[in-house]
């Protein structure tokens, strides 16, 4: 019935077909059978979240991916209390919510970013830490679960609601993203053409509060922040224009992911750490290759 | 639209008083610009020179009086896009961002309308090349900005306000930063932008030398507006310092305003 299925009915077939040339032992698992979720969720998750990064990084707004995310766990904590078994749409409600209020704060200047996000990152992870524990010891969370990624676990329920966040934030972006980029680099000039800064602003935290949400599941709660800005942080580093920037964010971002996912199958280790691990190795590779490789073979530019 | 709205007429203020903050910054200042006039606005620091700027843009809202663009309201929608914003280019725009001349020219025809789904039409790319090169950065089209000079940068901003094709362009101390070889040729697109493309221009400095070389007509604003006139019957920049405190009365073109008593 959901939107996940539809879209593995599609994409199954093609990966069951590559399946016999991957390499490695149990990396072939993800595209055949067993993990299909897995991986299908974790590139849906690198291509919104490096769409999406690319603006945070340049509106300075990076670490809203990190606090949306504990924002969206102390949601989590809730959903499971009231016994609801989609709990991530608990999730969704919390951060969204909290999205919108670190909005609303920085734009009347009542609080600076960086404190407002960290009063709802506190606030409300605590808040449902509170709630479950009070709520009598009889419920236990997973809670490295969700710190720490558990992305071998994505069940039909999750591929849904990942599926659906990310076909409607990719396209709410391509459709925003002229503006958006017009509003980032100079509010007022945007203003005075006539494109709403305030209505795009909070839409986009919107979608940002959306597409943390469905990552929380697939890299958890600390990691969010490794796909959200570490791919669009190096794209920068070789990017000439926005749009080039927007293109190698997708191919570090991707990159990762596999190389990730294959590292971590191979070595039985924590999926999401490991994707962070070589997000942020690219990163630095990248630089140092910027920094000191490239003025060596061209002594005479500096 | 409003009895005084004349054709010529691109911006009438009337007795505007505006605060900021609960202070009263500008009061009762009442200025015409006309179709094709180059105006400097100049005045020193906290005369209010920014706060008139967003008054015109319609970011800050009036306590008094009233302003009108094109015989309307600052931003309704028989107005909005009809104004080009030019801020100071070397500390408006953010640092941490690639984006090539170019893609900053075409954020300069987004409009309310086309926001969201803009097609890049034939007309659309003409206008951004015709942008290019009335600015003069044709070969500089796909340079990241932050490898411009200072006054390159600002040409390129320039750029994105002629893009939007406004009439009405406001700069807000646009020779900041910029080289004074550079600050010459800044000065003379402004002047063919005023002479041969049409454009009526506002624009804030405090650079006196700089207003004086190009525009027709200036006003001084401290306290109110202490002079109001044509550029060449500015009086000595001696003079203009003996008369910060005066009062001004009411605004006459052309003399200044012996306030006070």
């Amino acid at each position: 019935m959901g939107t996940g299925s539809a879209l593995m009915s599609v994409v199954s077939p093609f990966l069951e077909s590559i399946a016999p040339f991957v390499p490695g032992e149990t990396f072939p698992h993800y595209f055949s059978g067993l993990f299909q979720n897995a991986l299908v969720a974790s590139v849906l998750v690198t291509i919104v979240a490096g769409f999406l990064g690319s603006f945070l990084l340049v509106r300075n707004l990076s670490l809203i991916g990190d606090g949306l995310a504990h924002v969206s766990f102390g949601g989590i904590c809730v959903g499971i209390v009231l016994g609801s078994s989609s709990p991530l749409w608990f999730a969704l409600v919390f951060s969204t919510i909290a999205a919108i209020l670190i909005f609303e704060m920085q734009r009347v200047e009542i609080l600076t970013g960086d404190a407002s996000i960290a009063i709802f990152l506190t606030g409300f992870l605590a808040f449902g830490l509170l709630v479950l524990r009070l709520s009598g010891g009889g419920i236990s969370i997973d809670v490295e679960g969700y710190l720490f990624g558990s992305v071998n676990l994505t069940s039909e329920k999750d591929l849904d609601l990942i599926v659906y966040i990310s076909v409607v934030s990719i396209i709410s972006l391509s459709l925003i993203q002229n503006g958006l980029l017009a509003v980032t680099i100079d509010p007022l000039a945007a203003t005075v053409q006539g494109i709403p800064a305030r209505g795009l602003g909070l839409f986009f935290s919107v979608i940002t509060a959306a597409v943390v949400v469905s990552m929380v599941q697939v890299v958890g709660t600390l990691l969010v922040t490794a796909l959200l800005v570490t791919p669009a942080a190096t794209s920068q580093l070789v990017g000439k224009s926005f749009r080039s920037c927007l293109i190698w964010t997708q191919v570090f971002g991707l990159t990762s992911v596999i190389i990730g996912i294959y590292l971590s199958a191979e070595m039985v280790a924590p999926t999401g750490s490991m994707i962070a691990v070589v997000a942020a190795s690219i990163f630095a590779v990248v630089g140092i290759y910027q920094s000191l490789v490239i003025p060596l073979l061209k002594p005479g530019d500096n | 639209m409003s009895e005084k709205y004349s054709e010529d007429s691109i911006l009438t203020i009337r007795n505007l008083s505006v605060s900021r903050s609960g202070e009263e910054v500008l009061e009762s200042i009442s200025i015409d610009i006309r179709r094709g006039e180059f105006v400097g606005l100049v005045g020193p620091n906290g005369s209010g020179k920014t706060t008139l700027l967003l008054a015109i843009l319609g970011i800050l809202r009036p306590m008094g009086g009233e302003v009108l663009v094109f015989g309307h309201v600052p931003a309704c929608k028989h107005n909005l896009g009809m104004v080009g914003w030019v801020p100071q280019a070397a500390t408006q725009l953010p640092k941490n961002i690639h984006i090539t001349v170019r893609e900053l020219i075409r954020l300069g025809t987004l409009n309310q309308d086309n926001f969201l789904w803009r097609l890049m039409t034939p007309d659309i790319r003409e206008r951004i090349d015709r942008s290019l090169e009335m600015v003069g950065l044709t070969e500089m089209a796909d340079a990241d900005l932050s490898s411009l000079s200072g006054g390159q940068l600002q040409r390129a901003v320039i750029g994105r306000a002629l893009a939007s094709d406004s009439e009405f362009i406001l700069l807000d101390e646009p020779l900041v930063g910029v080289d004074r070889a550079s600050r010459n040729s800044l000065l003379r697109l402004l002047d063919d932008l005023c002479h041969n493309h049409g454009k009526t221009i506002l624009m804030v400095s405090h650079d006196l030398a700089a207003v004086t070389q190009t525009t027709h007509r200036i006003i001084y604003l401290e306290g109110g507006i202490q002079y109001d006139g044509p550029t060449e019957e500015l009086p000595e920049l001696s003079e203009l310092a003996n008369l910060r405190g005066i009062e001004h009365v009411h605004s006459v073109h052309g003399e200044w305003h012996k306030g006070g008593k």
